[in-house]
Order: structure tokens, then sequence, then C-alpha cells
């Protein structure tokens, strides 16, 4: 048995072993890698950076921590931009009961982390909103887009000790229909997204957050013009990260090259973020991410060669 | 006949669809609903075993009606209902709108009584295999004994949250008590943790089935081969930089700027655009006049599946 004939029988203990060692070892060593940010992922940030301070974001976040490796990048880089920019939001689930206190838990961290930074800390019920979860994705959004009002009602929100109606808050005071929005942002790992664009994306701007296996389903969308920007998986959490360490059509120091460059919306400059963290979570995984994507491109390559080696040695004995 | 009466819209107070929470009248209604349901369920249960496909097949209908109707139906346009008044047909459209929201909730509601059936189907099949001492019947008491002990934890934690803490305390660990820091640990120590780590496994799965099974056996596999390793490499910011910047230099050596086009990013987003996303639109497209079909021959009653007795 030569060597060829042995990789093609090797033990799967053996590639668990292999992806262990390099994948750990890579989270050991964030870099920053330069990057190009997907065109997809571009929109997001510079329709994010547009957005009015005076109207609500609201945020479906659909993700649990099965996803985190790229959900909660996601939805952290969405917390320190909107907390950068002083924009009010609300958040809720439609897709997994468990998901409203996976959200609850990344908000509490980053308002820490804030507040360590002697930033901004976000307050529920006065700059955020917490209502929980909503069975039934597709009823809770076509309610949502028929009318918010009515398809909130009842909920309550804790502002100084005192329990308060939602639309009684300064996050929704102002807000009568899903147009009085800003724009609406769906973090999720499934498609719930295909489920809010369907019923919502005639009255008002929706972008995603989404994991790898669900990326390439929503794209048509973006294509379409139906989502507003979309990152997408792992890369496009890096590429968050990235533009809003260094904008987009920035030129440091006001001369060379932008380190982020984009002839999308009129190849006008996107300021970066100027306070808080900027590269975080998806700068320490994206290096894991190559070496994985290595190992993995590796395995084929070497799982076609011995097939090929075998047939060969096969070949020549007959 | 005025149908505004009925609309929510028209009444910033009561109407059919809403009473005021604790009102008298909303009492009654929840009173009334209760013998109502009970009532039905009782009658339900009565109903012989050839009618009950069509019971199922009228409410399947009756619960699409409003959907299909809000749909075809045209949208009347904003106005004040309080002094103007609707003419018939944007009468019917206000009330087709307004009945929206009550159907969306009463689906949120049945949805939320799936967990009931879940959870009490869950807890017999489960108690049965203890009884019986069937085998593995160990697993089903860890099962219970988790489930029992998340519960209570759970609730606790909410209750102390809700009810005993107004200024929002318990945000801060040191404040926490028994039942918040029990919940931490099963919830976010055991739980999230194993619920990520079952995730993760794919990867392993992933390599696996990469080095044994992913073969370049025919001219399509060498494609996909051929467009899956353009996608992947175009994931890794370190070679798309510094491919990037060699296809931009040969470019400006040599004055040909069709070499642009090979540059990892370009590929890849040339292979979105012009492959992968048409291909996802016509399979969506199909899924949807599939869902489509099936929804209307399920509304219709016309799918045997599911609607048996």
């Amino acid at each position: 048995m030569n060597f060829w004939e042995k990789a093609q029988k090797v033990d799967r203990r053996v590639l668990y072993a292999i992806l262990i060692f390099f994948v750990c070892g890579g989270l050991f060593f964030p870099a920053t890698i330069p990057v190009d940010p997907d065109p997809s992922s571009k929109s997001f940030y510079s329709e994010i950076k547009k957005l009015n301070p005076e109207k609500v974001v609201l945020i479906q976040s659909d993700w649990t921590n099965s996803t985190r490796g790229e959900s909660m990048g996601h939805f952290e880089n969405l917390m320190r931009l909107l907390m950068s920019q002083n924009i009010k939001f609300v958040f809720y689930s439609a897709a997994d009961p468990v998901a409203p206190q996976v959200a609850r838990t990344v908000i509490t961290r980053i308002n820490k982390e804030r507040e360590g930074q002697g930033l901004r800390v976000y307050k529920a019920g006065v700059d955020y909103l917490d209502l929980g979860y909503f069975p039934n994705a597709e009823a809770t959004n076509t309610n949502m887009g028929n009318n918010l009002r009515e398809a909130w009602k009842g909920r309550k929100a804790r502002v100084d000790g005192r329990e308060v109606d939602i639309f009684a808050t300064p996050v929704l005071g102002n807000v009568k229909k899903i147009e009085d929005a800003g724009m609406m942002i769906v973090v999720t790992a499934s498609a719930s997204i295909d489920v809010a664009i369907q019923r919502l994306a005639k009255r008002v701007p929706i972008m995603g957050l989404v994991t790898g296996v669900v990326g390439p389903g929503v794209l048509p969308f973006y294509q379409s013009g139906q989502l507003k920007g979309v990152a997408i998986g792992l890369k496009g959490v890096y590429d968050v990260e990235y533009m809003m360490a260094n904008g987009i059509n920035v030129k440091p120091g006001g001369e060379g090259k932008a380190k982020v460059e984009w002839d999308g919306n009129n190849g006008a400059e996107v300021p970066p973020v100027t306070e808080g963290k900027t590269l975080a979570r998806g700068q320490q995984y994206y290096g894991t991410l190559h070496v994985a994507l290595v190992l993995l491109i590796l395995a084929v390559v070497m799982g076609n060669v011995s097939m090929f080696m075998a047939r060969r040695r096969q070949g020549e004995e007959a | 006949m005025n149908l505004t009466q009925w609309l929510p819209l028209a009444q910033t107070t009561e109407n059919f669809w809403r009473k005021m929470p604790g009102s008298t009248d909303l009492y009654i209604w929840l009173g009334v609903g209760l013998l109502l349901g009970f009532g039905i369920l009782f009658l339900l249960s009565m109903v012989p075993s050839h009618l009950r496909r069509w019971v199922v097949v009228t409410f399947t209908f009756l619960a699409g009606l409003p959907y299909v109707l809000a749909y075809l139906w045209p949208k009347p346009i904003a106005m004040d209902v309080a002094t103007q008044l609707p003419n018939p047909g944007e009468q019917v459209g206000f009330l087709i709108n307004a009945a929206i929201d009550p159907v969306g909730k009463l689906t949120n509601i049945l949805q939320g009584f799936l967990l009931g059936v879940g959870i009490f189907s869950l807890l017999r099949v489960h108690s049965m295999k203890i009884k019986r001492k069937a085998e593995n019947y160990g697993f089903s008491m860890v099962l219970i004994v988790c489930f029992i002990t998340m519960a209570t934890v759970g609730f606790g934690d909410w209750t102390t949250r809700t009810f005993q803490d107004p200024q929002g305390l318990l945000n801060d660990p040191v404040n926490w008590g028994f039942f918040n820091r029990a919940n931490d640990l099963l919830f976010e120590g055991i739980y999230q943790q194993m619920d990520a780590a079952m995730f993760s496994m794919i990867a392993f799965f992933i390599l696996s089935a990469a080095f044994r099974a992913f073969r370049i056996r025919s001219v399509e596999a060498t494609v996909m081969m051929a467009s899956a390793l353009i996608l992947m490499l175009n994931l890794m910011g370190a070679l798309t930089f510094v491919w990037g910047n060699a296809i931009d230099g040969l470019a400006a050596q040599t004055g040909n700027t069709f070499l642009l086009n090979f540059k990892l990013t370009e590929m890849a987003n040339w292979l979105r655009s012009n492959m992968q996303i048409p291909a996802i639109r016509a399979i969506d497209f199909g899924v949807g006049l599939g869902a489509l079909a099936m929804g209307l021959r399920l509304w219709l009653g016309l799918e045997r599946g599911g609607v048996s007795a």
C-alpha cells in the first residue's frame, strides 16, 4: 500500500485533529487583514451611515448561539454602528424564543464596553426597546405592515422602574406606522428574512445580516433592490468591521489610495466610525476562516489526487 | 348598513375586535369566549368522523380568507372615517384590513397552544417510557429532570426580574440571587454553549466529506469545483489583496485593462451575479409556484393529506 492509498484510508479522527489544531491556533493570532468588502456589504455600511438619527431602526433578531460565530459578530457590529450614531432601535424575534435573550446578552456586553471607554450607555426604554418574542413570523410581519400599533399593542417597557406602554416611550413615541421607521434590519440564520422581505419590503427599507449558508438565497433580493444591503457570513462581519475602521473611499491623510474603494453611491466618501471599538470579533475569526478554507481546499485536492493515483496504480497492475 | 362601526380604525376606544383593558365588557367577552371555546371543543369532539374533514376544511378556508381578500380587494385609501363616510366597496376594504390583525394574533395564540401541546406530548411519551422501564428510559429521566429544572429556574429568574426588581438592579450580576445565578449557569453557561458546540460539529463533517466525497468524476463536477474554488478563495482577504495587487501591477505594466477581469473579487462577483443569483431566482420561482399551488389546494380543501379525520 503506497502513500496515496494510505491517504485514502486515513482515519477521520486524524482529519478532525488537524482541523482542531489549525482552527484553534488561528484564534490566538488576530490580524488586520486587508480586504475588499463585497458590494452588498458596502451597500449595507453606506446605508447605515446614511440613517436619520431621528428615526427608529427595527431589528428582527432571529439568531441564536448555534450560529454565533457569524451572527454574534453581525449583531455586535450593528449595535456599535447604531450606538455610535445615537440611533434608537427596537429589537424582537419572530423565529426563535431563545433569540431575544441572546440579543440582550450582547447589548449588555456592548454597553459595558462603551462604559469602559467613557461612551454613552444605551438605556432600555429610552434608547432602545426589547419587545421579546413573537411566534409565527408570517402573521407577525403581515400585522406589522398592516398596523404596527395594533401588532405591538400591549407590549410594555420598563422606564425608571415604571411599566410604560412602548408607544409612550421616546423610542416609538413618533411611530404610528411601519413607514415611520428609518430601516428594518434582519439578523438571521434562517429564511425569516425572506418572510420579512415578502411582507414589508414595500413599506420600509430592509437590510440583512445573515450567515454564509443563508447568504446566496438572499442575494436575488439584493440584486432586485428589495434588500438595500446585506453582509454575509464571517467575511461579511469582517467587511463591516473593516469599513467601520477605514470608511469607504476615504483616503488616509487625504492622499493616496483609499483602503476601501467603491464606485457605488456615486463614489461618495462614507466616513469610518470614530468612537469605540471597530475591529473586533470579525478580526479575531477572519484569520481562522483563512486557515479553515485552506484546509478544506487541501482536503479536496488531496482526496482527488489520491483517488487518481490509486486508480493509476490499479491500471498499471492490471 | 354602515360597516365602519366594526372597524378599530374608526374608533380609538372600543370596537368589536377590541375591548378596553380592565373594562367590564372585556371580562364579559373573556367569559363568553371561554364558554364558547369549551362549547366548540365539546361540539367538535361530538362530530361524526365522516364530517370531521369538512370541519377542518371549513376552518382552513375561513382562516385563509382574510389574507386572500386583503390581497385581492382594492386597498382603501387613508381617510378620516369619523367625518368621511366611505362607500360600500371601501367599507369592505377597511373591514378586511381590520380583520388581518385579529386573525394574525389568533394564529400567534394558536402557535402558543402548539407549544403547550408539544410539551404535553413530550412529557407524556417520556413519562410512559419511565413507567414501563422501556429501553434507554434513563435518557427520558434526564430529559424530564432537565426540563423541570430549566423551567423552574427560568420562571424564577423571570419573576424576580419582572416583579421584584423595578429599578433594574439585577442587570448587575453582583445583585443576583439564587434563581438568577442558576439561570445564568444553565442557560448561558450550559445550554447556549452546547447549542454552539452542536452546530460547530458540522465543520468536522464538511472536512471529512471534502476529503472523501468531493470527487472530480465528470465535467459538471469539475465546473462546480472550479466555481466553488473561486468563491472560497474570494473569501480570503489576504489572498484577494495580494492577487488583486499583482493583477493591478500587471495591467499597469502591459496597459491591458482586460486583465483586471481576472481579479478574484471580479471573478467571484461575476459568478455570483451571472450564475448563482439567476439560478437561485429560477429555483425560487419554481418553489413559489409550487407553494402557491399547494397553498391553494390546502385552502380550498383539495389536498387529501393533512385534512383527513
